[in-house]
């Protein structure tokens, strides 16, 4: 099977993956006891806002009815086309907005903390566990070890807290929240990442702004998540190391360097870019907290604030979208490792 | 011959000898110079290449020193940029206010809707009523020309006429008039109806105000159903802001609208700041930018004092006290925590400013809950209560016990619970005892408390008031939380049997108070439980609110909380104070009872 099949049948087989995954959210935010609409009235609406409500929600309908509208609504192509988002329903506030809309304008927010964050995690973890495999019951070895052990216990936002006092209260040189300086304009909007978008508008004041706003809650996320990478490179590495590929490079009078990372490291990369995947959508996860100690507006906080309301269609929405996310994520990891490992694709 | 043969042989070897000697030395010799020529090249090559790499080493250093220079230039070029974009924007900081809350408009900046303080904070600033409290007032009652230059009553007090100010005008050019301020009235009270949850409603403004009448260009009559003792302080708030008929049609409820400030709300533009930018994701703020109003009629006394205004909003109490501190923001004004309060004090960093108090908690219960249908065992666990310690744990220097529903310097303010005591448990365990409550036959209850945040260290006070009735020998209470919105779902549900409340009022009078004795949206069943009572304190609150005559209404409010100190249907408990913490630079805060933040008095020193 060549790799191009190979991503077809990938990309085929994420199709009732996120089948599965919308039928099972619609499913379960039908069953979970109580009315919405009654609950967010609470008791005080008239019969005519109830059903206006209803019907504005589609829960007028029968369930087969609202199931199938919905799932309409979020493969409609030529409403993700006019708005620019994937139709998932109807806020429950009283503004009645679309929650597309509303989940599109703050996920640009999460995606680059996220990505600062995973940066931060790999480089970190991978330099740290090649390190430490190759210092094999040193010190150094035992200090990296007990800082991935660490970093990986802590919780995200103590570490979060820590840093916001030390870098920003005490030193004052990094902002302890938002996405950018309150007297920067923020960029123009084309990705919504807004260190892109600086670069894209030729603005460093708003690229550094930016770039100081996002340093602390991605490095926050970053060094937590890099434990897990510092143990995995060098479990891996202690392993890949000990292969008789590597004693022949050596033999051949290799530099050390060539064969730690150009030889050993290259082969024990698979797995950490597995866990890479992973923790992408663990990275979502923790981004609901990290955006919460550094009042991030990002798919985190909305969440959160969604809950507090009540507003069920709205996280419905969310969750479809962290789903759609993670099933991406996992489709490219897969892609890149049939790309960097051919057993893959026999 | 033989001798001569020998010699001659002899002579041939020492001939080949010799030969081979020479020819040897010669070879070597030639060998030598062989290898001493090549040397002598490999050598100038050497030298050559010498010269080349010295040449070469010396352009590498030269560019090296050139590109060093270059890089340093980029570096002190960067610098300079780097402490440009710092002068600017610590330029621009100076014009520019920056507010860490973590309130956030609740749905709208429509008068006809908005019923929230964040809400009705930013329309203040942004428009304009007929008249306001003046700043630092103590009563709340101390009413100042607004938009109306004077103001009269008829002497039944039925009849409110209200001068314009002249030549205010509008972003578009058009001079604001009587017929403007009809409209503004006509349209809230038109869309009662469809808004049972806005602030008209809730104020009654249908009730109150029969009709109104434009008399001339800069006069506007208001006919009231009776007299109405609150007119002016119903006038001051933010439901009577003027709103602009471009931008409010008529039975159109006006809502936010993503990308456009100007169309999210109906106000006239006619405050100190204009609403320049509003970016909300679901019922969560962005961001708020305030821009000062070429239009303010009073821009020439020098007002607003700072050209900007820029709101950002922060999840929790935690995150703005750290922004504070941090320096990120100029000022934070709510919520930061009660406890943060009293260690920020200390933080010479920071400056912090208190003022008086109006906002109220008070214990509830559920009537339909026995037995709090019965009074005596709503008067015994009010005599449980000790104020003063709670106020003392949690709240020091920050709030004030009261023993009446009505704010201390405010009209009418008494001290009819004082008679129930605190920690008075003889008199609760001789109330228990009479329904045969004893240490052995425990009252037992739930205590409910709100948990996320909403009301300040609610579970704190809610483990204190256990405790205290605990005291008592007599009860057992369980503790149960429940966040904002189950909070008020189980308010209207009815399913609490005892928790605590707060409220925030809305203009300041005690009519404004009063009414919380047996206020519907609590659910507390009072009025079925006690028909006769109840009937009796709403003839005596209306009453007090269709007069004018200040005397009667102090005594019409008396009678009112003797019956309630009597029923105990709710119990007074503490009035908590105003507090901001900003940078030491930010001056000009003016906090009274108003409960008011006025952002066009506020100004960053040099």
């Amino acid at each position: 099977m060549g790799l191009r099949v190979y991503i077809i049948t990938r990309i085929l087989l994420t199709i009732p993956t996120l089948l599965l995954l919308l039928t099972m959210v619609f499913l379960i935010m039908r069953v979970l006891p109580g009315d919405p609409v009654d609950l967010h009235f609470e008791r005080k609406g008239t019969p005519e806002q109830i059903a206006q409500m209803r019907q504005i929600l589609g829960l007028d309908k029968p369930l087969w009815n609202q199931y199938v509208d919905y799932l309409w609504g979020v493969v409609d192509i030529g409403y993700l086309l006019r708005h620019g988002y994937p139709n998932l329903g109807k806020s429950m506030q009283v503004t009645s907005q679309d929650v597309g809309g509303q989940i599109f304008s703050v996920f640009p927010a999460t995606l680059e903390l996220a990505i600062y964050s995973m940066i931060i995690a790999s480089v970190v973890g991978i330099l740290l566990g090649t390190v430490s495999s190759k210092s094999y019951n040193s010190l150094l070895d035992h200090l990296i070890r007990g800082f991935g052990t660490v970093t990986y216990a802590i919780p995200v936002f103590f570490l979060g807290i820590i840093f916001q006092l030390i870098f920003g209260v005490y030193l004052h040189w990094l902002p302890t929240g938002l996405r950018i300086n309150p007297n920067v304009e923020p960029p123009a909007h084309v990705t919504g990442l807004y260190t892109i978008d600086s670069i894209l508008e030729g603005n460093m004041v708003k690229l550094v702004e930016s770039l100081k706003a996002l340093l602390l809650p991605s490095l926050t996320l970053g060094i937590i998540l890099s434990g897990i990478f510092i143990r995995l490179t060098r479990t891996n590495m202690l392993e890949t190391l000990r292969l008789d590929f590597v004693t022949a490079a050596r033999a051949r009078g290799l530099k050390e360097s060539t064969v730690t990372y150009d030889y050993a490291l290259r082969n024990a990369f698979l797995p950490i870019l597995t866990m890479m995947g992973l923790q992408f959508a663990m990275l979502l996860g923790g981004a609901i907290l990290t955006e919460t100690t550094f009042t991030w507006p990002g798919l985190g906080s909305y969440i959160v604030g969604r809950i507090n309301y009540r507003d069920y269609t709205a996280i419905q929405g969310a969750v479809v979208m962290f789903g759609l996310f993670v099933t991406l994520v996992s489709l490219v990891v897969d892609i890149l490792y049939a790309y960097f490992d051919p057993r893959i694709r026999l | 011959m033989e001798k001569i043969e020998l010699s001659i042989a002899v002579l041939v070897l020492i001939g080949i000898i010799v030969s081979s000697g020479t020819m040897y030395y010669t070879t070597t010799v030639m060998s030598n110079l062989s290898t001493l020529t090549s040397d002598t090249a490999t050598l100038t090559e050497n030298v050559l290449n010498l010269t080349s790499t010295v040449r070469d080493l010396a352009t590498i250093t030269g560019t090296l020193a050139e590109a060093m220079g270059e890089f340093t230039e980029t570096l002190a070029d960067l610098e300079a940029r780097l402490a440009a974009i710092e002068a600017s924007l610590a330029a621009k900081a100076k014009e520019t206010l920056i507010v860490g809350t973590t309130d956030a408009v609740e749905n709208t900046l429509d008068p006809a809707q908005a019923y929230d303080y964040f809400g009705w904070s930013i329309m203040q600033q942004i428009s304009s009523t007929l008249v306001s409290v003046k700043p630092g007032s103590i009563s709340g009652t101390d009413f100042q020309p607004e938009l109306a230059v004077s103001w009269n009553a008829s002497t039944d007090g039925k009849i409110w006429d209200f001068t314009l100010r002249q030549n205010i005008r509008l972003p578009s050019g058009i001079e604001l008039n009587a017929t403007h301020v009809k409209d503004s009235f006509d349209r809230s009270i038109a869309l009662i109806p469809y808004i049972p949850d806005g602030a008209p409603a809730n104020l009654y403004y249908d009730q109150i105000i029969n009709r109104t009448e434009v008399l001339s260009k800069y006069k506007v009559r208001f006919y009231l159903n009776n007299a109405y003792g609150p007119m002016l302080g119903i006038m001051s708030c933010r439901a009577s802001a003027i709103v602009d008929p471009t931008y409010a049609p008529w039975m159109v409820q006006v809502n936010y609208t993503a990308g456009d400030a100007r169309a999210s709300t109906p106000l006239a533009f006619v405050g100190p700041y204009y609403l320049s930018k509003w970016e909300r994701v679901g019922d969560k703020d962005i961001e708020i930018r305030l821009d000062k109003n070429p239009y303010y009629w009073n821009a020439t006394s020098g007002y607003p004092k700072t050209k900007t205004i820029i709101f950002r909003f922060y999840r929790d109490a935690s995150t703005l006290r750290l922004a504070v501190e941090a320096g990120d923001i100029d000022m934070a004004f709510r919520h930061i925590s009660a406890l943060d309060v009293l260690s920020l004090q200390t933080n010479p960093n920071v400056k912090v400013w208190l003022g008086p108090g109006a906002p109220i908690f008070f214990m509830c219960f559920q009537e339909n809950h026995a037995p709090f249908n019965d009074s005596r065992v709503r008067r015994a666990l009010a005599a449980a209560i000790n104020r003063a310690a709670v106020v003392a744990t949690l709240f020091p220097g920050l709030a004030n016990a009261t023993y009446s529903i009505i704010p201390p310097g405010m009209l009418a303010h008494g001290d009819a619970f004082k008679e129930l005591g605190d920690a008075n448990l003889t008199l609760t365990r001789s109330l228990l005892a009479q329904l045969g409550y004893t240490s052995t036959n425990k009252l037992k209850f739930d205590l409910w408390y709100e948990s996320s945040g909403h009301y300040q260290l609610s579970a704190e006070q809610a483990a204190l008031y256990k405790a205290q009735f605990e005291a008592s020998g007599v009860m057992e209470v369980t503790l149960q939380p429940a966040d904002w919105p189950s909070y008020r779902k189980n308010r209207n549900n009815g399913i609490m049997d005892v928790f605590v409340y707060g409220w925030y009022p809305d203009y300041f009078d005690p009519d404004d108070y009063a009414f919380l004795y047996w206020a519907s949206w609590l659910n507390l069943h009072y009025d079925v439980w006690n028909p006769t009572v109840y009937a009796q304190q709403v003839a005596l609150y209306d009453q007090a609110r269709y007069t004018t005559n200040a005397t009667l209404r102090v005594q019409l409010y008396n009678q009112i909380e003797d019956i309630a100190a009597d029923q105990c249907s709710i119990v007074p408990l503490f009035v908590t104070k105003l507090w901001a913490v900003t940078k030491p630079k930010v001056s000009g805060l003016v906090l009274d009872i108003t409960q008011d933040m006025r952002y066009w008095l506020i100004y960053i020193a040099d």
